[in-house]
């Protein structure tokens, strides 16, 4: 418990310090990074394979210590430059696609990225297919995941975390239990809550509410939820529309029911016993982040050994009861404590379903972006 | 001999001067552009380039239409934002100016002390004393109890997510820069000025007025400068205090200039929030006729 406690500083909230830090300088450098030739990675690493993924997304804070890592380079001897160096997708796009794009290496091996960015990847050949002889426990990915629209049969992209998006409330606030993910928009709650500023994350549990399904849903059904959220919005029914930061509220009891990440929630509750997490009646989110072989990679069979390893179970159950998040290999919860196995953060129930946003073509992404921000910024 | 001798006299002081010149002034012509170099490469890199990058940027995709399109799509958080520094800028200058004051006259030998407890708070990273007025604000916490129980608030009001808390805490962010220049400009103001008045039967009010108040007007102008200019640029105070009623143009930028679609925008965006300050700074030192200072 001790131990896992210590991981569960989700990574989205690690984020958004260093955002915040990071933000008022993002300007100018990122439009210098973009013209220079920036390789984080250390070409020195011979035969070894160079992985950047996010913060908290393998056990401790520190990769060196990591037994996981430490593991598979004694079974097979190579060495992994493990780095905590993707801060978002956006972010991550501005520095390196360019690079990939030309068909150059940006030093890395293995890149992990969330499924609808994955997908633009892919789309674009920026990423190579995996080599399933050497990859052969892909096979293990869990059935939900195993075929998505935007890469049949997972040739090139493989899940390295799973989360949930739900409600978190206090009880003795709103006066008893909730399952409704229409609470969030109840006139009795006016100012009271908090939604994500992750447009996947609250249009997606908004159309759950108005009977609609994120994952195969119209534009127009997009559209009418992101509408929905401005009215409220203009209504005053929200505290804060607000990405990170929604924890700290959220803690402090200010804010009564909150659009939450299941990272953060599994923290929250060790510090506060009252706070509860619920997956809505009508469904919560999912989100999956993705490994993936960048063009130029320097040691492809490495990285398929690496990914291979990962997706045995009984290296996944002890990784995944660690950094909290779904398994996305079968057979993995075998390998974990009982306590893990009853976690709903690791082991959801089967029901309310989980739905994974509609990967839409950016030209529709550019839509509800765009009618988003002036629904809940501007 | 004597006219030999003038014009020898004459020739060697010209000599000597020629001879000189040439070296001094090769060296005098180089040395404040050797002196120039580092600092004027480091704006050339960090500042000069990218923002030609940036008015690039900003024209792409739609043109000038990007600087309309940006214009009427965020008119309400350009102008809350001007609000907002201008409010801030307009209460530091009333906490600050008498407390510039008080620490410059009356200060004695606690000057120093004084003067490092307005620049303690630096000391504490700015997020984190940011943060931590969102213990002091927030709706279970002490201060709001207080206006509670005064009846000064109402139960179901609070403090945090206000517009009275993002300019409170940009005032107490800022508010070291606008103390420290004004405190320059007392410290050096010529006491015996102020006596000639009293001896001139002026009143204290006439002599602050007619006396020490222009002559700190530049303090005040650079304190001014030095408070509204990164109240305007700032997100984090309206991030952490503030709501989706309370979004500056800095949120804006920083939330979504990862989108690559949004960029042109943005950079537009960012464009009209220097113009603005720009032409706010050139009217208001026009009104304070220190032009030349600045």
């Amino acid at each position: 418990m001790s131990n896992s406690a210590q991981n569960l500083t989700s990574r989205r909230r690690f984020l958004g310090m260093g955002g915040l830090a990071l933000g008022g300088l993002a300007v100018g450098p990122t439009l210098l990074a973009a013209c220079g030739s920036d390789s984080s990675g250390s070409s020195s690493n011979n035969g070894g394979i160079t992985m950047l993924n996010w913060p908290l997304y393998i056990e401790g804070d520190e990769p060196s210590t990591s037994p996981t890592l430490k593991g598979f380079t004694d079974s097979t001897g190579i060495k992994v430059d493990y780095k905590n160096s993707i801060d978002g997708n956006e972010s991550f796009n501005t520095k390196y696609q360019a690079t990939l794009e030309k068909g150059k290496g940006i030093g890395a091996d293995i890149i992990v990225l969330t499924s609808w960015n994955a997908a633009a990847y892919i789309g674009a050949s920026l990423v190579q297919p995996f080599d399933s002889a050497a990859f052969p426990n892909k096979k293990n990915v869990i059935s939900r995941l195993s075929n998505p629209s935007w890469d049949p049969g997972r040739a090139s992209s493989i899940p390295w975390a799973v989360g949930q998006t739900g409600l978190a409330y206090w009880p003795d606030k709103v006066g008893g239990k909730i399952t409704d993910v229409n609470a969030i928009f109840d006139p009795k709650f006016k100012g009271k809550v908090t939604v994500l500023d992750e447009l996947r994350d609250t249009v997606g549990l908004t159309m759950l509410g108005m009977g609609n399904n994120p994952s195969t849903g119209t534009v127009s059904q997009m559209l009418a939820a992101v509408d929905k959220i401005g009215k409220a919005r203009d209504a005053g029914q929200f505290k804060k529309v607000t990405g990170n930061s929604y924890t700290e509220d959220l803690a402090l009891g200010d804010t009564w029911i909150a659009v939450a990440w299941s990272g953060d929630i599994a923290q929250l509750q060790a510090d506060n016993p009252g706070l509860e997490w619920v997956i809505p009646s009508q469904g919560g989110m999912l989100w999956v982040d993705n490994a993936m072989i960048p063009v130029g990679a320097k040691n492809v069979e490495g990285a398929n050994k690496f990914l291979n390893y990962i997706y045995d179970p009984a290296v996944a159950g002890p990784l995944y009861e660690s950094i909290q998040y779904i398994p996305p290999v079968t057979g993995a919860t075998q390998y974990m404590t009982a306590t893990a196995q009853a976690s709903p953060f690791i082991v959801p129930p089967a029901t309310p379903p989980l739905y994974e946003f509609d990967v839409v073509s950016a030209d529709v992404a550019e839509e509800i972006s765009r009618a988003f921000v002036a629904a809940t910024e501007q | 001999m004597t006219a030999a001798a003038a014009p020898s006299r004459f020739r060697r002081p010209r000599r000597d001067r020629g001879g000189e010149d040439t070296g001094v002034s090769a060296r005098r012509w180089f040395t404040p552009w050797l002196l120039i170099a580092p600092g004027g490469l480091w704006l050339l890199v960090f500042f000069i380039i990218p923002l030609f990058s940036l008015g690039r940027l900003s024209l792409e995709n739609g043109g000038l239409s990007n600087y309309s399109t940006v214009i009427s799509d965020n008119s309400t958080v350009i102008i809350r934002t001007f609000v907002y520094a201008t409010l801030s800028t307009v209460a530091a200058i009333i906490i600050g100016y008498p407390l510039a004051y008080v620490i410059a006259t009356k200060g004695g030998k606690y000057k120093n002390l004084l003067l490092a407890l307005v620049v303690l708070p630096f000391f504490v990273t700015y997020l984190v004393r940011t943060l931590s007025w969102k213990i002091l604000l927030f709706d279970g916490g002490p201060v709001v109890s207080i206006l509670h129980s005064l009846g000064i608030l109402s139960e179901s009001q609070g403090i945090l997510g206000s517009p009275f808390a993002v300019v409170a805490a940009l005032t107490y962010n800022f508010l070291p820069f606008m103390v420290l220049p004004i405190y320059v400009s007392l410290e050096k103001l010529d006491r015996r000025l102020l006596d000639a008045a009293a001896d001139l039967y002026s009143s204290p009010a006439r002599a602050f007025r007619k006396i020490t108040l222009p002559l700190s007007l530049p303090g005040l102008f650079a304190g001014t400068l030095l408070t509204f200019i990164p109240a305007a640029g700032d997100f984090v105070n309206s991030e952490l205090l503030g709501s989706e009623r309370t979004v500056m143009i800095g949120n804006i930028i920083e939330k979504n200039f990862g989108k690559e679609f949004f960029r042109p925008e943005l950079s537009a965006l960012s464009f009209m929030l220097m113009a603005i300050i720009l032409i706010g700074v050139i009217i208001y030192a026009r009104l304070l006729g220190t032009e030349e200072i600045a």
